[in-house]
């Protein structure tokens, strides 16, 4: 038991890690991993909602109609969200103005809605949370190492210090919309290499 | 029929308890977001422009309504008078809106400095509007009566490399939070007062 | 802001695939053939007018009056799940032509973040009722130009000899970051 919940729990670190082995959640992935703060911070709420979400959907799977089943899920993830959207508001707010619109968006990150319907609702407690968490890690740990990526040659700073002085040149075009794409295509490139051997 | 029963009874309670839990926690978070805004977004700003004063301006701080809009203004207190006033506009950036803190000395009808607050700029470029004090330091001594303009527009303020049109927003945004100065100076005067020591 | 200004905004200059990342889980599933990146960009520019305005009536006549702002991502989203259902119905008995084209594409809609984030984006630039109207029209069929442009270079990409850990959605993602950079040139212009 205990080394199948270690199991669920390590495969979001690697073997499924999102976004990178599981293609979801690209939106928030390319939209405000400007910075490495800014990319854990929106990893971080993501987690917090996924595994809430999935604690509760999978203590409730008996009880939810089949039929009805996406919709109660919806109802679920969005309440989470806005406790994340109140909580945010309440206690990081420069952070919360930053992430803008994409706080609101986690409750159609199909990777919230996909761990719901693909594990929550068909797995017991225990093995549900360390789902959610391991994914949920996952996600924050791309999504801060893209950002920190694209921090240090868009900026020359690592979390907000400056790295290189002030005569190196910083290479604007990574923390801009294309090199979001770029960044996060060469990402997936290297996985790949690292993956392949 | 019992299905269809059961359907509805999950939906109605799941989004019952789910409004009942959102309810509490806005009213529990309410008063903490909106001292998060002064804090967090206001506050550093108008400290940074108030630099010197001898009163708190965050706490000094008085509102007039135009066209059903109540605007806010924070005092300023030097060597005993109060004779700055500080209040926010918006502007348009290169991304997004900006905020603007806008600080008026009453006495001489000078600009007295201003802050960028919200923005969502480029990191590295529209961003140093906020981060480099030598932009910000270019306004201070204005005088009320004239727009502001950066100098390829045949103004004094010299754009930030690489982002004319964020510095065209800011001084856009100080030219407009003047023009508002210039219509409710009496007003304000008025408020200003009470701040005697 | 005039009328122009606000469609030049949103289809070029603030494109909402390219320049504000929504929507991009179909961008990249659905552009490998421009059949389907066509039938995806004409559900999604049905259903999103719709659900613009739908949501803009919902927020201004019930949430704000009710004083229930903070309810909005749960009100806009269960919005937008219904409506995505009911065109669905209404289409398969009333127009079955559309329903064959458009079909397999709607129910993907409701996750999609491009329909839920323009009805947010619409109501915290605070629009009017018309330029919700165009503001929701023009992100669509921004979406849709991105898409059918994307799709058209991919299929291109298809025939060439890609390195083998690039393949698929790698190249496909510096392929969108190429095409964002030709939508970058836009910026600063309105």
């Amino acid at each position: 038991m205990a080394k199948t919940l270690v199991q669920e729990f390590t495969k979001g670190l690697w073997a499924e890690i999102p976004p990178f082995r599981l293609v979801l959640g690209l939106c928030p992935t390319l939209g405000v991993t400007t910075s490495m703060k800014n990319g854990l911070g929106m990893g971080l709420a993501t987690t917090f909602v996924l595994v809430f979400s999935n604690i509760l959907i999978s203590l409730m799977r008996n009880l939810i109609p089949s039929k009805v089943r996406i919709a109660c899920f919806i109802i679920i993830i969005a309440t989470f969200v806005i406790v994340v959207e109140l909580l945010m508001q309440a206690y990081t707010y420069a952070l919360f103005q930053t992430l803008g619109v994409f706080i609101p968006l986690i409750v159609v990150n199909c990777i919230v809605l996909g761990r719901a319907e693909a594990f929550a609702s068909k797995n017991g407690l225990l093995a549900s949370t360390a789902d959610g968490l391991g994914i949920g890690i996952g996600f924050s740990l791309s999504l801060a190492s893209l950002g920190a990526v694209r921090e240090i040659i868009g900026t020359g700073t690592f979390f907000g210090h400056s790295l290189f002085g002030p005569n190196y040149e910083p290479f604007t075009f990574m923390v801009q919309a294309p090199g979001a794409f770029v960044a996060l295509g060469l990402m997936l490139c290297m996985m790949n290499l690292i993956g392949k051997k | 029929m019992r299905e269809m029963i059961k359907m509805v009874v999950v939906l109605t309670v799941l989004s019952v308890v789910s409004g009942g839990l959102l309810a509490y926690l806005r009213t529990a978070t309410a008063a903490q977001i909106e001292r998060q805004e002064l804090e967090f977004v206001k506050g550093p700003a108008i400290r940074q422009i108030l630099e010197g004063a001898t009163n708190d301006p965050v706490n000094d701080r008085f509102k007039i309504d135009v066209d059903g809009k109540s605007h806010s203004f924070f005092v300023g207190v030097f060597d005993g008078k109060p004779n700055t006033v500080v209040f926010e506009v918006a502007g348009k950036g290169f991304a997004d809106a900006i905020g603007l803190m806008v600080a008026v000395n009453v006495e001489t009808d000078k600009l007295a400095g201003v802050a960028v607050t919200t923005h969502k700029e480029t990191p590295g470029l529209g961003a140093q509007a906020k981060e480099d004090p030598a932009f910000a330091a270019q306004f201070v001594g204005l005088p009320v009566d004239q727009p502001v303009k950066v100098s390829k527009d045949g103004g004094s303020i010299s754009a930030l490399s690489g982002a004319t049109i964020t510095s065209r927003g800011v001084c856009a945004a100080a030219t407009d939070a003047l023009s508002q100065y210039r219509e409710l100076k009496p007003r304000i005067l008025e408020h200003v007062q009470r701040f005697q020591q | 802001m005039g009328y122009f200004e606000l469609i030049v905004s949103c289809i070029l200059v603030n494109n909402i695939l390219l320049a504000q990342f929504l929507g991009n889980c179909p961008f990249l599933g659905t552009s490998k053939k421009m059949e389907t990146a066509v039938g995806m960009a004409m559900a999604v520019v049905f259903v999103l007018v719709l659900a613009g305005v739908i949501t803009w009536i919902a927020y201004t006549y019930l949430l704000v009056p009710y004083d229930l702002v903070y309810l909005r991502t749960i009100a806009f989203i269960l919005v937008i799940a219904a409506l995505v259902q009911f065109v669905e119905m209404f289409l398969k008995k009333s127009i079955p032509v559309l329903y064959a084209g458009l079909g397999i594409f709607l129910p993907l809609i409701t996750t999609n973040c491009a329909v839920l984030g323009v009805c947010i984006i619409n109501i915290d630039k605070e629009f009017t009722f018309m330029q919700t109207l165009v503001s929701s029209f023009a992100y669509a069929v921004g979406f849709g130009l991105a898409l059918i442009l994307f799709a058209g270079v991919r299929e291109r990409v298809l025939l060439a000899r890609v390195p083998r850990p690039l393949q698929d959605t790698s190249i496909g993602l510096v392929t969108a970051g190429l095409l964002s950079l030709t939508f970058f040139a836009f910026r600063g212009m309105v």
